[in-house]
């Protein structure tokens, strides 16, 4: 293998033996080149993935979240007074329930506000049957009640038609949706600064 | 006994007559009063256009403005007089040739408490008056009156705006 190996170093061009003799020079720079184009090459393909994956994470991952809402009027296609988790995703304010979801973009909310309110503690079902209770029992009950933050989402459609959305959240959980969506771009009649208007 | 018989026919006739001309008068004032109904004019239009509430001068609540807004599409649509019931702004709205419009605008509003109310049943009633105006593709006023809602002793306070809205879709059924 050698011997053959010599033969053919004697036969090849000048300019191929220039080449061979620079071979260890070139080494080195090599060296360097390959290692800048395996760092280039992989700060291009790992580190755009990752930027993108983050971005991904930022507008999947929900900044706002709070769960056992209330929607009490104005879901499309969700039925009046059903419960759900309301979060903030990506560019839009969401409403989902065990079977369906509502989406509105921050960009097409045309007033935001938020108030406070009182909810008793019996409701429903449970609450006509407390007025069965002798000597004032069901009246003794709903004494019994808790504050709550009242969101009103007044916003526009595709078609430009308007439509208002009114959640009930637990107590102080109104004002961070209310603050993430102006940040989006939803409009807001009353500063973010001032306090919710109590209305007793 | 004779006396009795003659004079029995003449009281039966007494009572008869009485009887007749109250008979008329009922149905002479029944018709009047249908009449008056009857002369209400019906209009008719295969779409409507509910447009947001105006607080005006009336410290409203926002919730109570959408929730009025959004019960009157539902109250309205379920009359099943429109072929269509429009959303304020909608584009479509503006190719409907006959497209009637409804405004509600705030003239009375006293938000009570729920709690106040279930405890001593005559405080703490929600009631709410509001100008219902309905005009027609021209501007013309097709209806003009106050309209309240009230929630009186159970529910929650914003049940005052589906009350409000019940009586708005019946007026919109007198009226087309």
């Amino acid at each position: 293998m050698s011997t053959q190996n010599s033969t053919v170093n004697l036969d090849v061009p000048d300019a191929v033996n220039f080449l061979r003799e620079a071979r260890p020079r070139m080494s080195t720079r090599g060296i360097f080149v390959m290692f800048l184009m395996t760092l280039g090459s992989s700060l291009m393909f790992f580190s755009t993935p990752a930027r993108g994956q983050a971005l991904a994470e930022s507008q999947s991952a929900p900044s706002v979240v709070q769960a056992n809402v209330k929607l009490v009027i104005g879901g499309d296609t969700i039925k009046n007074n059903s419960e759900g988790t309301l979060s903030v995703i990506g560019n839009s304010l969401q409403f989902a329930t065990a079977k369906t979801k509502v989406e509105v973009k921050a960009s097409s909310i045309q007033d935001i506000s938020t108030s406070e309110d009182s909810r008793q503690n019996i409701t429903g079902a449970a609450h006509f049957a407390t007025m069965a209770i002798p000597y004032g029992g069901g009246r003794v009950l709903s004494l019994f009640s808790h504050q709550v933050d009242v969101l009103t989402v007044e916003f526009k459609d595709d078609g430009g038609g308007y439509h208002g959305t009114v959640f009930v959240l637990p107590q102080g959980q109104a004002a961070p949706f209310k603050k993430q969506l102006v940040t989006m771009g939803a409009k807001a009649s009353v500063p973010l600064a001032e306090p919710p208007a109590t209305n007793k | 006994m004779k006396h009795y018989a003659r004079t029995a026919p003449s009281v039966l006739h007494l009572f008869a007559l009485v009887c007749a001309l109250l008979l008329m008068v009922g149905s002479v004032t029944g018709q009047t009063g249908s009449g008056d109904s009857k002369s209400a004019q019906k209009f008719s239009s295969s779409s409507i256009q509910i447009e947001p509430t105006d607080p005006g001068d009336i410290p409203m609540p926002p919730e109570f403005r959408m929730a009025i807004y959004e019960n009157l599409i539902t109250q309205i649509t379920k009359t099943g007089k429109f072929q269509h019931v429009y959303r304020s702004g909608d584009k479509d709205a503006a190719s409907a040739s006959d497209l009637v419009t409804l405004h509600t605008t705030a003239r009375a509003f006293t938000k009570g408490s729920q709690k106040k109310r279930e405890v001593t049943t005559v405080s703490g009633s929600t009631k709410m008056t509001l100008n219902v105006h309905i005009t027609d593709h021209a501007g013309q006023p097709i209806v003009d009156r106050e309209v309240d809602g009230k929630v009186r002793f159970l529910g929650e306070n914003l049940r005052v705006t589906y009350d409000f809205s019940k009586k708005v879709a019946k007026i919109v059924s007198v009226t087309f």
